[in-house]
């Protein structure tokens, strides 16, 4: 039983995360969770666990790949990057964003004459 | 710990150790640092269980049993309606399962029991077995090759003179002596049977078996080398058996099968059964094909006895199996096939009971899902609750299943068949437990996996609206078909309960016309058959011996303190005589031909219901003869053509015409001197000859309470010797009659030893096994009815009560908009009141057109039960069960209109 596509960029974490990965390249879970919060001006304030379960998930989607490496600090990290498939994944998430996006936009512009 | 754990338990580590130091460059303490850090992670454990859940593919985890385990103390009327629904079904699937394997894959348990068969012999004209085998057993045993240790045996009742006087029958195989090397039989004293033993010369030699020992002889000690009765022969016993030993099916004594004094000309001789053992290597198919070749060779040698004759090889016990017979099968099959139905049903019921509590934890499950469990997952959750529930249910069905087993399943075999088999074990068997591990995954299944399909479907569009926790989800078209078929099951078991218990009173309350309670009925049997074909001289002779020994019989019966009148019949009373076609002299039109008219037709009776009788009779039975004359002794003799009639043959077939003088005739009589025997109705109808009625008398119970109408009542005087079935009826006016049967026993084994007795019983017992049968199913069918009637509420509840939660709001905002409550309660009611009504209907034309399908048959006691008083009784059920149906909506339908509105509102 393969999941519902939608179903995994769902809640948007899953998206913000490819997008991390996308503009960043790959990092590990704790730099991502940084990343993410800092990103968001911390607005977000992610339960950083959460992270894990989403990225399990990509990895299982086969969108994120993940190895063993060292961190800045030399911990050894399991350090996330973006794959082929999870690249076409967020071209495709993104453009339906920004299609729903765009048309919430255009009712916040419209004003009493359009013409 | 796996791998997996061990990575993400590094993977947090490293997490928090990261985290921490940037805390404390921040200026944090270590203590703080490491606080913050796990603060800002969230719960660890919950992660890593998640993470675990995620990886696992296993359909059933240990969290899912111990949330299953909650969700039954959560939910406790779920958890007994539907456990109990379920034990149910998985007990009467392992009942079904335990009975038809009996028949259908039995084992022996003896050690070299599956390589033990049966060698048959068809006769492929009458698709019939040929059990006169002798001729073909001989041969098979000089040339058969891939089966050895060939035997056989005859069956045989003779009766056994114990130590204390007594003489009753016992059940004699005459066996080859192989039979005991086959089936591993082991004296526990003396010797078993060796083929010297067999020799014509031979003197009669007995092993018997451990409860003969016991219970006859007193476990004598000093058994080996005594001389016991069977019958008219003394034979020495030489050994006696371990407990339990009964080969080849249910036997207590073995005595040598003496061949040579046997018939042995091809196709006489007789009945046998042949038996032996698969010689190693060799399997049915290779014996087979051995034996056919065999088969073939005496054909060819005697080709006008065995043209038609095939030699066939099957499995030992397959001997009780219908297998072979193709009706037979089909309904061992068939009975799989209702209580296949009868487990989908029960279980489709559970299912919706558990749809309707997944339905109330949809909120719960869209979380789930939205923390990421898959649609696989949640499905195998819900599997795994309806698991645990099907668990708890398999054991309370195991359980009860045994009990019924020991309890009823061997006595109702018994009943069904006599005395059974010595393989036939109803207790559980490791395969009873598989069967059982089965039946409760397909019930989990349906029970867990049907509602967790629809209520995940479409989940993730569901996620996408706000508005999670209302609408989209709806019981479907199939949980209407199965809340119909429900609903129209629990007016169709009550309506078979009802049938049957009047069934059961028919038989209790039918009057047979005197007191039977005082009459002792005892079935005399002989040992050689009379007219049996051929009456040669030596049958005459001894025919007129047993008469001389019955007169002897009576006469000393009679003299007995407490026996008021001894006498003899054919048939006992309530069990109904053989039926036969009548015609009357004033029937015949000028060429002699007559009308025919059975219990079916309309106009005149013209079904008799035959009695041969002792002149006696009457007397004993103290019935007045109301009309003529009762019979003479001088009337019971084979030339004599008169008969007396009771009060129902005057009404239904005299239609109350004068009937004395009245001539009547056998459309199909029977041999001459035995015209009370059944006669072939596909016979070409003989012009019998007439009988003159001499007298009336009243209704004596000729007929039986398990058959269609009200017996015509036609009585020939008859000596008893000639009767096929001789009853001897003691009349015992104060007291039990059934104190006096010791001394019957008595004085019949001190005129002949051969005598048998079987079926010692009170006149009002002989229908008890009819009873017993027919009160088992009523006390199934009411087991059955009103766990189909609690499944049937719980289920409309469920649905009535999902129904209405989710239409809380609208409800809220209807009433709030002023709508009336009784449009409220109409459109809340609509779908129930359809579904039962639906139900109710479907139902109640089963159960009439059932009715007037058996209404039509032979089956006894239905006829006079569909009464329009029956009918009204059944309608009525069917409007009480829409009631009460109804009743089950009002609770939810009250809590839906208390709603307040701005509740309503606020539950988005």
């Amino acid at each position: 039983m393969t999941p519902d596509r939608g179903d995994v960029t769902y809640g948007s974490l899953g998206l913000l995360v490819l997008k991390t990965l996308d503009a960043l390249g790959p990092l590990h879970g704790y730099r991502l969770a940084r990343r993410i919060e800092q990103i968001s001006g911390n607005q977000l304030a992610l339960n950083q666990g959460t992270l894990y379960p989403a990225l399990l998930k990509l990895e299982q989607m086969d969108w994120v790949s993940s190895k063993w490496g060292l961190s800045d600090t030399g911990r050894r990290v399991k350090i996330y990057s973006l794959t082929r498939t999870g690249r076409k994944q967020l071209a495709r998430e993104e453009a339906q964003w920004q299609r729903s996006t765009g048309i919430i936009a255009r009712f916040f512009n419209i004003t009493e004459d359009p013409a | 710990m796996s791998r997996a754990d061990r990575d993400l338990d590094a993977e947090v580590a490293a997490h928090l150790a990261e985290a921490a130091e940037e805390h404390m460059a921040r200026g944090l303490s270590p203590q703080e640092a490491r606080d913050a850090a796990l603060r800002d992670f969230g719960g660890v454990t919950q992660v890593k269980q998640v993470h675990r859940e995620m990886r696992s593919y296993t359909l059933i985890n240990w969290l899912d049993i111990k949330l299953g385990g909650r969700m039954l103390v959560k939910y406790p009327g779920l958890t007994i309606v539907g456990g109990l629904a379920m034990a149910f079904a998985i007990c009467v699937g392992l009942v079904v399962f335990r009975v038809l394997s009996l028949f259908l894959h039995p084992t022996l348990p003896l050690p070299q029991g599956d390589r033990l068969v049966e060698i048959q012999v068809i006769d492929l004209e009458v698709s019939d077995e040929e059990q006169q085998i002798l001729h073909d057993f001989l041969q098979w045993r000089q040339s058969l090759r891939s089966v050895t240790d060939l035997g056989a045996w005859r069956n045989s009742n003779p009766n056994l003179l114990d130590a204390f006087g007594d003489s009753r029958p016992v059940a004699v195989a005459e066996m080859s002596a192989a039979g005991f090397k086959v089936s591993d039989g082991v004296p526990l004293m003396g010797r078993v049977l060796v083929e010297a033993d067999e020799q014509p010369a031979a003197p009669p030699v007995a092993v018997i078996g451990y409860d003969i020992w016991r219970t006859r002889f007193g476990g004598d000690p000093n058994i080996i080398g005594r001389i016991a009765k069977f019958g008219n022969e003394d034979v020495s016993i030489v050994g006696v058996m371990r407990e339990g030993y009964e080969f080849p099916v249910a036997h207590d004594v073995w005595m040598p099968l003496k061949t040579a004094l046997l018939d042995q000309t091809p196709r006489s001789g007789p009945p046998l059964v042949a038996f032996g053992l698969l010689a190693p290597g060799e399997s049915m198919k290779t014996a087979q094909a051995e034996l056919t070749t065999v088969g073939r060779q005496v054909a060819a040698q005697s080709p006008a006895t065995h043209q038609r004759l095939e030699p066939r090889l099957r499995p030992f016990a397959m001997m009780m199996s219908p297998a072979g017979d193709p009706a037979g099968g089909l309904i061992l099959y068939s009975v799989y096939v209702f209580t296949a139905a009868l487990v989908i049903l029960i279980c489709g019921n559970v299912g919706l009971l558990l749809f309707a509590r997944a339905a109330s934890r949809e909120a719960d499950l869209v979380v789930r899902t939205a923390l990421g469990a898959s649609r696989g997952r949640i499905v195998a959750q819900m599997f795994t609750e309806a698991f645990v529930l099907g668990g708890l249910a398999a054991i309370v069905g195991i359980i009860a299943a045994d009990i019924a087993l020991r309890n009823w399943g061997m006595s109702f075999l018994e009943v069904n068949m006599g005395r059974l088999p010595f393989w036939f074990d109803l207790s559980l068997s490791p395969a009873t437990f598989a069967v059982a591990s089965l039946l409760t995954i397909i019930a989990a299944a349906m029970a867990g996996i049907l509602p967790a399909l629809k209520i995940t479907r479409g989940m993730g569009h569901r996620l996408k609206q706000t508005t999670a926790g209302s609408g989209g989800l709806q019981f479907g078209g199939v949980w209407t078909v199965v809340i119909v078929a429900q609903v129209a099951a629990t007016v169709i078991f009550p309506a078979i309960v009802y049938l049957m218990q009047t069934m059961v009173s028919g038989i209790e309350d039918f009057h047979a016309g005197f007191p039977t309670e005082q009459y002792l009925a005892v079935q005399i049997e002989r040992d050689y058959a009379v007219f049996a074909g051929n009456e040669d001289a030596g049958a005459l002779e001894r025919n007129a011996r047993l008469a001389g020994t019955l007169d002897e019989l009576r006469r000393q019966i009679a003299s007995r303190p407490g026996v008021a009148g001894v006498t003899f019949a054919a048939t006992v009373p309530t069990t109904g005589g053989p039926q036969k076609l009548v015609e009357m002299a004033y029937d015949l039109d000028a060429s002699g031909a007559a009308a025919v008219n059975t219990n079916d037709g309309e106009g005149p009776l013209r079904e008799a219901t035959v009695a041969a009788v002792d002149p006696s009779y009457f007397d004993v039975l103290k019935a007045p003869v109301i009309a003529g004359r009762g019979f003479t002794a001088a009337d019971a003799v084979t030339t004599s053509r008169v008969a007396i009639v009771d009060q129902s043959f005057v009404e239904q077939v005299l239609e109350g015409r004068n009937a004395a003088g009245q001539q009547v005739r056998f459309r199909y009589p029977g041999k001459a001197p035995r015209p009370w025997s059944g006669g072939n109705a596909s016979d070409p109808p003989g012009l019998g000859d007439w009988y003159e009625i001499v007298g009336v008398v009243p209704e004596l119970g000729l007929g039986a309470p398990t058959r269609k109408g009200r017996a015509a009542g036609l009585y020939l005087p008859a000596a008893p010797n000639l009767f096929v079935q001789i009853q001897m009826m003691v009349h015992v006016p104060g007291g039990d009659p059934m104190t006096i049967a010791p001394q019957v026993r008595e004085a019949v084994t001190a005129i002949d030893p051969s005598l048998r007795l079987v079926n010692v019983q009170r006149v009002n017992e002989v229908n008890n096994d009819v009873l017993w049968v027919s009160r088992l199913w009523v006390r199934i069918t009411a087991v059955l009815s009103s766990l189909a009637l609690l499944l049937s509420l719980a289920g409309i509840y469920a649905v009535l009560a999902f129904t209405v939660a989710r239409r809380t709001r609208e409800i809220g905002v209807r009433v709030a908009l002023g709508a009336s409550r009784p449009r409220v309660v109409a459109a809340t009611f609509r779908r129930p009141l359809l579904q039962v009504t639906g139900g109710v209907l479907i139902g109640t034309i089963v159960v009439f057109t059932a009715a007037i399908l058996i209404r039509n048959t032979e089956m006894a006691g239905f006829e006079n039960d569909l009464t329009l008083a029956g009918m009204a009784q059944i309608v009525g059920y069917g409007m009480s069960m829409l009631g009460v149906c109804m009743l089950a909506c009002l609770i939810p339908t009250r809590r839906a209109l208390n709603v307040e509105p701005t509740t309503a509102l606020r539950t988005e």
